[in-house]
């Protein structure tokens, strides 16, 4: 835990190899910050040349405010035990990130999830459309922007019965009379 | 291995001689399962113990319960008078809702099986609707499961030994560090904020000082208390007593915050920047204010923000009234008071100081000059101790002394002093002499617990080696025959007696007359209001009823002209940011007479 | 050979054999699988996101949910990438109950596949035994939690409550017990002819290529490749403890079937080392006040070993009082969809539910 020497070197491995930014997070814990374009080669070097057989997990991360997804390739080598994160940033408004399923078949899942999710395009992805979400109309669900509490408002119809429900904290200003500044509503309770 | 393995065909026919077992999943003749004692079943509610804080609805991940009022409770300070109803259709027994009532009134219980044909009874008040289930509780929750935050952060504080040698303030305050921890203990259901007479938005400031949002919490402080400095040093603090956290462990330090709150801002200028008031433009209407005090600042400040001209009479060479006066500068220093005064300057308000009112400008000018005036003139003269020889030199009313002494002026106490009473005045009186190297001991008649001083007073008091002795009585001071000078005072030792059930009365033990010799007695029974300075007709008009002065909920007089607020009027307690809450409303009050 | 007429057949969206709604969508030529696809079996319920709208605390009680059949590792993979996040530490009693909640999770869900191997090999008999001993297991669950299936007892920090009086002896007792019914198990399903001439040379999955296709755990011990995360990357106290990782060559359902079969006896063997080594003190490190307690920002991976193989959790903080983004990978994620379909062809229909039940495929992991 002390020396953390596997991590760095494999750092150092990645980060000269394709000249980018990385860090150890922690023991058997390394991430590097890839171009969107370098991410199959860095992909395919760590498989081949490292040893990187393995690849745990894919993710996706809506930034909104950023206007960026974030990728994150989770790879994994069985004999070091070591964690690799591949993260890589592309733009919200034109999201194409290459297909990597020919590195590894299941990346495929995954892509067609995010595609679905996020509205991400792989060109040359193969694969149902419609992986999890029949006929959904709308905007990619995953996708900060679309509000879970809108969608079932407007879609389901709520139990008659439980419209006397009051604010605890409504309830308790309007019987002391007094009226709590719209600037420090968003302070008030949830 | 060949297709046909004769042992292993034979094998699995074993399983036969299970049928010779006793079965141990169904049992003849039927019984029913016992769930465990940790069983998560239907919820049940302890409708008295429950204040209704809305916890439980806040963390139901599933909107699954709501507070509704219930015909048969009423809310009351320290009860929003709601109770939670669950809608069972959504509930999923995570049982969070158990972790985070703050009273443990909210339970789970055995009961696993409800079968109805009414969809509507899924819609289930707990307690109400199943009162029978208290008996069947499972999954509960005391303090060390609990979610909720039950110790305060401790408040630093300067130690009793060196606190005694000079007037420097008892209370460190808070660091960044342990106000966000503080704050972060804070439920948000705002019971405090009825408790308060000012009703100020406590969980709202409390919360921007979780998130780190200080200057948030300032202004929303200033919304409606233009003496937060003050108050977050010196408040009583009646918000505290109804805490939901009290119910079960110490109430969240709202007094303390505030004043972390007010200690971002160390400067005038920070204030004004960070509060940044809007002042609106001259409405052409003036108001005079009669007295400095909490009540006369309050009012002077918001009617100086919509517009108003406004001029404050004070008599002393200081504004502030008995936070000025009346308050050791241990607990409120004086650069506080002059930080907060000159804040009120700078957006407007006039102050006259030296002008009693009746000799230096007569009330009639003030009245004719102005379109409203404003009268909070506090309790000057203190209430007599009513026993023999009080008129000696060596006896003194605490307010006069700490009158004294926070005008820089000198009160020999001698080496032993006597306080009788058991307020805050009283306390401030003994802390005070204790500064001055003086042995002190409070008289007070009944028990320490039955006190009307803070807890955080007395128990200050104790660590700086001041003496009480409860359950006593003064009978007479005594004086040495030849100097005409205190030298003790006796008193009766009293036993508590309770009649019908009320209040515990002392009543005095015959015979028990004990001596406590000193040079000083300082007494601090209360205080009355001094209405010599109004001009007789005012009076009448006024309707002043045992020393105070009568208004309805705008704080406005028997005079159509005239608002008055502050100890001097019969509404609410006699503190402070009840002296805030009457400026506050007398404001509202003004702008309905006015501006119509 | 005559090329007989291609027919395409759905399997499912109901339980096809397994517990939980998946649709296999085969093209079959006589009773032959061409090929297959998984495909859409109505259950996502958006989990990811409804707990990026909860705050830290809240989203714990929806965490059990992505799996029925096993879910407390869920809630351990969430409540370490949290604490990660938050550099929280965690009581070291609360650690070794961890690893007995996850052994006693384990051999339930152990106990359901069992019914569910031999239920979709037409052996009816072990189901009704499995699912009645698994109820002494749920007993454990609930008087620790309070909850049979859903128990929603590891949460950041440590676990909700301390252990009940007379716990752990109830829960030797119920090791003695389920130790001795595992021999029958043997008898009835291992020994038997009939489920050994199903499962040999069923659904291989080929050693040189399981890494490769994302396989894990018992079915990647299966082809004889020893990994497993409590081995690999000790959690909680699994480095303290003293068990076998078993691995069985060929690739085969019955291979995996052995594998399993041998865990169950390490997870009580696990469970009796636990509790005897079990240190007194807290059990809960307490967080902040749950609806404002915030997590530093920062992205967190943890991994747990199930009884399906490694379940992933990537959590995402933004800083804030709510988790930014929670994605949770499964063993059945890969198992249920792409080495399904590399493994299906050339099957027999017969064998399909059989198969996958052998995946151990959770389909609420793969529709979340």
């Amino acid at each position: 835990m002390t020396d953390l020497v596997k991590e760095n070197i494999l750092l150092n491995a990645v980060t000269s190899a394709f000249k980018i930014e990385g860090k150890v997070i922690r023991d058997r814990r390394v991430e590097v910050h890839a171009d969107k374009n370098t991410v199959s080669s860095i992909l395919l070097f760590a498989k081949k040349q490292l040893g990187y057989i393995h690849m745990n997990h894919m993710t996706c991360i809506d930034w909104i405010e950023q206007g960026e997804f974030e990728l994150v390739y989770t790879i994994y080598h069985p004999v070091d035990k070591l964690t690799l994160f591949v993260k890589t940033r592309i733009d919200r408004e034109i999201p194409v990130m290459e297909n990597i399923d020919t590195i590894w078949d299941h990346a495929n899942t995954y892509e067609r999830e995010m595609r679905e999710m996020f509205g991400i395009e792989f060109p040359g992805l193969v694969g149902e459309h419609d992986f999890i979400l029949e006929d959904w109309d709308q905007i990619p669900p995953m996708r900060k922007e679309f509000d879970t509490h809108k969608y079932a408002a407007e879609t389901f119809y709520t139990r008659p019965g439980r419209e006397d429900a009051k604010d605890v904290r409504e309830e308790l200003s309007k019987r002391s009379g007094t009226v709590v500044p719209d600037f420090a509503k968003k302070y008030s309770r949830e | 291995m060949s297709f046909i393995d004769l042992k292993g065909m034979l094998q699995p026919l074993g399983a036969v001689k299970q049928l010779f077992k006793k079965p141990h999943t169904i049992q003849y003749p039927y019984e029913t399962n016992k769930a465990s004692d940790n069983y998560r079943g239907l919820h049940f509610n302890d409708l008295d113990q429950c204040i209704g804080c809305g916890n439980c609805s806040t963390i139901c991940q599933n909107d699954a319960i709501d507070m509704i009022s219930l015909d048969n409770i009423d809310g009351k300070k320290g009860d929003s008078g709601l109770r939670p109803r669950i809608d069972n259709g959504r509930c999923c027994w995570c049982a969070l809702c158990v972790d985070v009532c703050p009273t443990g009134s909210l339970n789970l219980t055995k009961d696993y099986i409800f079968v109805t044909d009414n969809p509507n009874d899924f819609l289930l008040t707990p307690g109400l609707d199943n009162p029978d289930a208290k008996d069947r509780l499972s999954y509960t929750c005391d303090m060390n499961t609990s979610l909720s935050l039950y110790d305060r952060v401790p408040m630093r504080e300067l130690d009793g030994k060196e606190r005694v040698k000079s007037f420097a303030e008892v209370v460190l305050g808070y660091s960044e560090e342990e106000a966000r921890a503080e704050a972060d203990r804070c439920i948000s259901c705002g019971l405090c904020t009825e408790a308060c007479p000012e009703n100020m938005h406590i969980p709202e400031y409390i919360n921007a000082i979780a998130r780190g949002n200080d200057d948030d919490a300032l202004r929303i402080i200033y919304d409606n208390n233009p003496l937060p400095e003050m108050c977050g040093k010196v408040c009583t603090r009646v918000c505290e007593d109804v805490c939901a956290l009290q119910v079960r462990g110490e109430a969240v330090a709202i007094r303390w915050l505030k004043r972390y709150a007010t200690e971002t801002a160390p400067t005038v200028e920070m204030i004004k920047e960070i509060v940044d008031p809007k002042i609106e433009e001259p409405n052409g209407f003036s108001v005079g204010i009669v007295g400095a005090g909490p009540a006369g600042l309050t009012a002077a400040y918001y009617l100086a923000l919509k517009g108003y001209d406004v001029t404050i009479y004070e008599a002393q060479a200081h504004a502030g009234g008995m936070i000025m006066y009346g308050i050791p500068k241990y607990r409120f220093p004086l650069e506080s008071i002059d930080k907060q005064i000159q804040y009120m300057e700078s957006i407007g308000v006039k102050i006259k100081y030296n002008t009693k009112v009746g000799k230096d400008i007569t009330f009639d000018e003030i009245y004719t000059n102005n379109d409203a005036v404003f009268v909070g003139i506090g309790l000057q003269n203190p209430w007599n101790i009513g026993i023999k020889n009080e008129d000696s030199p060596g006896v003194i009313s605490a307010i006069e002394y700490l009158k004294i002494i926070n005008s820089d002026e000198t009160y020999d106490v001698g080496k032993k002093v006597a306080v009788i009473g058991g307020g805050n005045v009283a306390i401030d009186g003994a802390r005070v002499s204790a500064r001055f190297g003086a042995d002190v001991t409070i008289l007070y008649r009944r028990r320490v617990e039955d006190m009307p001083a803070d807890w955080e007073e007395i128990e200050g008091a104790e660590h700086e080696g001041i003496n009480i002795v409860p359950q006593a009585i003064p009978t007479r001071i005594i004086k040495d025959e030849k100097t005409g000078k205190v030298i003790g005072i006796e008193y009766l030792k009293a036993k508590m007696v309770a009649e019908d059930g009320g209040r515990p009365r002392p009543v005095a033990i015959e015979g028990s007359e004990t001596i406590y010799e000193c040079d000083t007695v300082i007494g601090a029974i209360g205080q009355q209001a001094d209405f010599d300075w109004l001009p007789e007709n005012y009076k009448e008009d006024l309707i002043i009823e045992r020393g105070k002065i009568q208004v309805n909920d705008l704080r406005q007089t028997g005079v159509t002209k005239i608002f008055a607020g502050g100890d001097s009027v019969k509404y609410g307690n006699s503190d402070a940011i009840s002296a805030i809450a009457d400026g506050f409303n007398a404001v509202k009050g003004i702008d309905k007479l006015l501006l119509k | 050979m005559v090329r007989e007429k291609e027919t395409t057949l759905y399997i499912g969206p109901q339980h096809p054999g397994i517990t939980g709604n998946m649709m296999v969508k085969l093209k079959v030529q006589g009773d032959t699988v061409v090929s297959a696809a998984t495909h859409v079996g109505y259950l996502h319920r958006a989990f990811e996101k409804l707990i990026e709208r909860r705050n830290w605390i809240q989203a714990f009680t929806l965490l059990c949910r992505f799996c029925v059949p096993e879910p407390d590792p869920m809630e351990l993979t969430y409540a370490r990438a949290v604490e990660e996040l938050d550099n929280r530490e965690v009581p070291e009693r609360a650690k070794y109950i961890r690893v007995i909640v996850m052994e006693l999770a384990r051999m339930q869900s152990f106990m359901l596949w069992y019914a569910g191997q031999s239920g979709s090999a037409g052996l009816y008999l072990t189901p009704q035994w499995s699912v009645g001993d698994r109820n002494y297991i749920l007993d454990l669950f609930e008087d620790l939690t309070g909850g049979r299936i859903y128990h929603m007892y590891i949460w950041p920090g440590g676990v909700r409550r301390d252990l009940p009086e007379g716990w752990t002896d109830k829960t030797l007792r119920t090791m003695d017990y389920i130790e001795k019914r595992l021999d029958e198990y043997n008898k009835i399903l291992f020994d038997n002819t009939i489920f050994q001439k199903r499962a040999q040379g069923v659904g291989i999955v080929p050693k040189d290529k399981a890494i490769e296709w994302g396989v894990v755990g018992p079915v990647l011990r299966g082809t004889g490749i020893k990994s497993d995360v409590r081995i690999d990357e000790p959690y909680e106290v699994y480095d303290k403890i003293d068990f076998d990782v078993p691995t069985q060559e060929g690739g085969d359902i019955w291979a995996r079937a052995l594998v399993r079969k041998e865990e169950v006896r390490q997870s009580i063997r696990i469970i009796r080392q636990a509790i005897a080594d079990m240190p007194g003190g807290a059990y809960y490190n307490k967080v902040s006040n749950p609806m404002k307690w915030t997590v530093p920002a920062g992205q967190a991976w943890a991994k747990t070993e199930s009884v399906r193989g490694e379940i992933g959790f990537h959590v995402t903080s933004d800083g804030g009082n709510k988790p930014y983004r929670v994605h949770v990978k499964g063993a059945a994620y890969t198992h249920g969809v792409t080495v399904l379909e590399k493994i299906l062809p050339g099957q027999n229909i017969a064998d399909v539910s059989f198969i996958l039940n052998s995946l151990g495929v959770c389909p609420p992991e793969i529709e979340r």
